[in-house]
């Protein structure tokens, strides 16, 4: 088989170059994005706090404390998505096979147009045209599969680009840090620092079975990676399996009626997704994250339905029996998984003909005023749960408040 | 113990009731077929302790006993015998049982008889008298819409109201219902039982092709049903049926009329192009023309069929499970049907056109609750 051309775009500190065309005040400033209150966290961060030491999934206090003088911005989760579709717009015109694994992250796959364009080229003219036409920075990295690619995205950045040439790659990962394995996290970072390890090449002179010994599964995954060996092909669009949302407290809580509405207000919205994507599930799982960390689930597979009156005293039933532990609870969350495609068979005894109607003046209400226009007075507290339609094809608008 | 009977004949009468034996019973016991033998007389009982089923037959025997034996065992040795007088030998201490054929001996083991559980008897009850045509056309025609919920056992068999004047079979899951009347059948005593449907099941597959009496005696707890030398017995189900008569509404306004083989081999295509968990099909019934739609989004499959009809009523759009309407369609006779229909989130009525003067068939079916804003 011939190389491949996968191409990794990424839009530089997204969500700050988003806010620098609102106000152009913003330019040559240390910028902090994110949640505002103390458990905020930093969902972007310019460069120019970067020098600071400030990094993403940072807590916000401590990313003040480090830089004093930065700007701190809320953010508007809704630019971010239209400023992103925009870009979306372009690439998917430019291109044959491209896929959006996040609000400011694209694949594309450019094999085989060798033959008729450069392809470094054709990336670096694609880019100069989301630049001129958007005015957002963006950079790319161009190699032969989508970890190099994206690690040479990485290496590019700022607003620049970057080509590792088939046969490259070992000698492009190994002086890197194994930081920079897309896979790798803190943890694992961690471990690996433990063993001595911190250049790729170390890992790249490794046996993968003492890869595998130390760390499984994921082990081998790491050392093909390291290796500059990724096969996954770039899927254009995947279909939902399941949608979900989940919420953190701004201060830990025991008071179950709060939690109650928050999670009545989740299931809610999320039924109402349901039925607007015209999907139904088989499966709700409700979620708790105690003060402590410890998390626990609790799943019930239920006959296919998107209707309230079935998804909310399950997901409610769910949390009475998960809630035992009288602790403060810092997250919830409510998961609907096991989608298929169709509306919600009518039950001769259990659904009232009202009801039904009720339903769909709602949902006609909410499609035309939006999703807070109407809903139940329990669940009227919850006013910062995500409320996006998770079946456009779109991935996940990233809320500067939540967790990374 | 000594008896001598034809292997065909044998195998015969077990087979018809060998479906009772479930696989893995909660008595070991259960397992096995019980023999009875009283001057002459074999008596073979199956059960499963909510169900039993007995048949008898004539068997060469100079003495009485009794003897269970396993069933699987038994079975599959008689449908490898050529048809011969077979000699069963039992020794009643130690409960095995020969059987010595022209091609050999076979021994199995048996268990004592008495550790079969009693099946029970059916007394101060009400009878019916009924053919196995009318009966297998009621069991046909409503088992299939029966529920497999088992959190609700009331729609888990077939509800059945005798009155003065006709008997009545329903069953329903909650997304379908059938209500098959028939006048031809009254009993002066008023009475209600739900039969739970493996019962129904059974009786279905045993019942013979050509056309015999079947004597039905119920009381509260237990169904008793006799046909040929065949008995059947059951324990009913002890809940309320929900209140059927109230969901069916009276009056539909919307009426289509149809062939029925077109509208169903129209939807069984159309079925295939649908959701394959959720079958989900469009309606769209415009003047005189149905028109029928389905897509699966997730292969990107759609398919579309234009049918003509009568129609009396304005235009609607509704949603429904095909598989419910296939099954439904499937499960009727006439040449033409009659769809009446309200609004896209009430129920549906299929009654076909031409009816036998004794029957009468209503087929509710709910719809899918479609989003109509977009």
């Amino acid at each position: 088989m011939s190389a491949r051309a996968i191409l990794h775009l990424d839009l530089d500190t997204f969500f700050v170059s988003c806010e620098r065309l609102i106000d152009s005040r913003l330019e040559g400033k240390p910028i902090l994005l994110g949640g505002v209150s103390d458990r905020g966290v930093v969902a972007a961060c310019s460069y120019e706090a970067r020098a600071f030491g400030v990094h993403s999934a940072m807590p916000m206090k401590l990313a003040r404390q480090l830089c004093p003088e930065a700007i701190v911005i809320k953010g508007n989760a809704g630019t971010y998505t239209a400023k992103s579709q925009e870009v979306t717009e372009i690439i998917k015109e430019s291109v044959p096979l491209y896929e959006k694994t996040s609000i400011d992250e694209f694949y594309v796959d450019l094999t085989g147009m060798d033959r008729f364009f450069n392809s470094f080229r054709m990336a670096g003219e694609l880019r100069q045209r989301i630049i001129k036409e958007t005015g957002l920075p963006i950079s790319f990295g161009l190699s032969e599969n989508k970890t190099v690619s994206k690690v040479a995205t990485g290496e590019a950045k700022p607003n620049n680009a970057m080509r590792i040439d088939y046969g490259e790659e070992k000698p492009f990962l190994g002086p890197l840090s194994v930081r920079k394995i897309p896979m790798i996290g803190e943890k694992t970072y961690h471990s690996l620092c433990g063993l001595g390890i911190r250049r790729i090449h170390t890992i790249q002179e490794m046996p993968v079975e003492l890869m595998e010994k130390v760390f499984g599964k994921n082990g081998i995954a790491m050392w093909k990676k390291a290796n500059g060996i990724d096969p996954s092909p770039v899927i254009p669009y995947s279909e939902r399996k399941s949608i979900s949302t989940e919420r953190t407290f701004d201060k830990d809580t025991t008071d179950v009626v709060k939690l109650k509405g928050m999670l009545v207000a989740m299931a809610e919205n999320l039924a109402f997704q349901l039925r607007r994507g015209e999907k139904v599930t088989a499966c709700v799982t409700v979620k708790i994250r105690y003060s402590d960390f410890n998390t626990y689930t609790l799943q019930a597979r239920i006959p296919y339905s998107a209707a309230d009156h079935v998804l909310i005293p399950k997901v409610e039933e769910l949390f009475d029996k998960l809630y035992n532990r009288r602790l403060l609870v810092r997250l919830i969350g409510v998961r609907f998984s096991h989608l298929v495609s169709g509306s919600h068979q009518i039950n001769l005894f259990d659904d009232t003909t009202e009801m039904i109607r009720l339903y769909q003046a709602m949902d006609r209400i909410r499609d035309k005023f939006g999703d807070r226009s109407v809903l139940r007075a329990s669940g009227m507290q919850a006013r910062t749960i995500s409320r996006f339609n998770p079946f456009t094809g779109e991935p996940p608008p990233l809320l500067p408040n939540r967790r990374a | 113990m000594k008896f001598i009977v034809s292997s065909s004949a044998l195998l015969k009468q077990l087979s018809s009731i060998n479906g009772v034996i479930t696989t893995n019973p909660v008595v070991p016991i259960l397992e096995n077929f019980l023999f009875e033998i009283n001057e002459g007389k074999l008596v073979v009982t199956a059960s499963d302790l909510q169900t039993s089923m007995i048949t008898e037959l004539e068997v060469e025997s100079k003495e009485n006993g009794n003897i269970a034996v396993p069933a699987r065992i038994l079975l599959d040795t008689l449908k490898n015998l050529p048809e011969q007088p077979v000699t069963f030998s039992i020794d009643e201490d130690s409960y095995s049982v020969e059987i010595s054929s022209d091609n050999g001996r076979y021994k199995l083991a048996g268990e004592n008889a008495t550790d079969f559980p009693k099946v029970p008897n059916v007394s101060d009850d009400f009878a019916v008298d009924m053919s196995t045509d009318v009966l297998s056309s009621a069991i046909n025609n409503t088992i299939f819409a029966t529920s497999n919920d088992e959190l609700r056992p009331a729609m888990t068999g077939v509800y059945m109201n005798l009155s003065d004047s006709n008997t009545t079979f329903v069953s329903t899951d909650g997304h379908r219902l059938i209500r098959y009347r028939r006048v031809d059948i009254a009993s002066e005593n008023g009475s209600t039982i739900i039969i739970p449907r493996k019962a129904l099941n059974l009786l279905k597959s045993t019942l013979p092709a050509e056309n015999t009496n079947v004597t039905v005696e119920f009381n509260m707890s237990n169904a008793f049903f006799k046909f040929n030398n065949i008995k059947m017995i059951c324990r009913l189900i002890d809940e309320r049926f929900p209140d059927y008569e109230n969901v069916i509404p009276a009056e539909n306004p919307n009426k289509m009329i149809i062939d029925r083989n077109e509208f169903l081999s129209s939807l069984k295509r159309i079925a295939i192009y649908a959701n394959k968990t959720t079958h989900q099909v469009r309606l769209k019934i415009a003047g005189s023309e149905l028109q029928i739609s389905a897509e699966d989004l997730d292969f990107a499959n759609e398919a579309n069929e234009r049918l003509s009809c009568e129609h009396d009523g304005s235009d609607i759009e509704i949603g429904f499970n095909a598989r419910f309407l296939i099954e439904m369609l499937n499960n009727l006779h006439s040449d033409r049907v009659s769809f009446h229909l309200s609004e896209p989130n009430k129920a549906g009525l299929i009654i076909p056109e031409e009816q036998d003067e004794n029957e009468d068939i209503l087929m509710l079916v709910m719809p899918v609750m479609l989003n109509n804003y977009v």
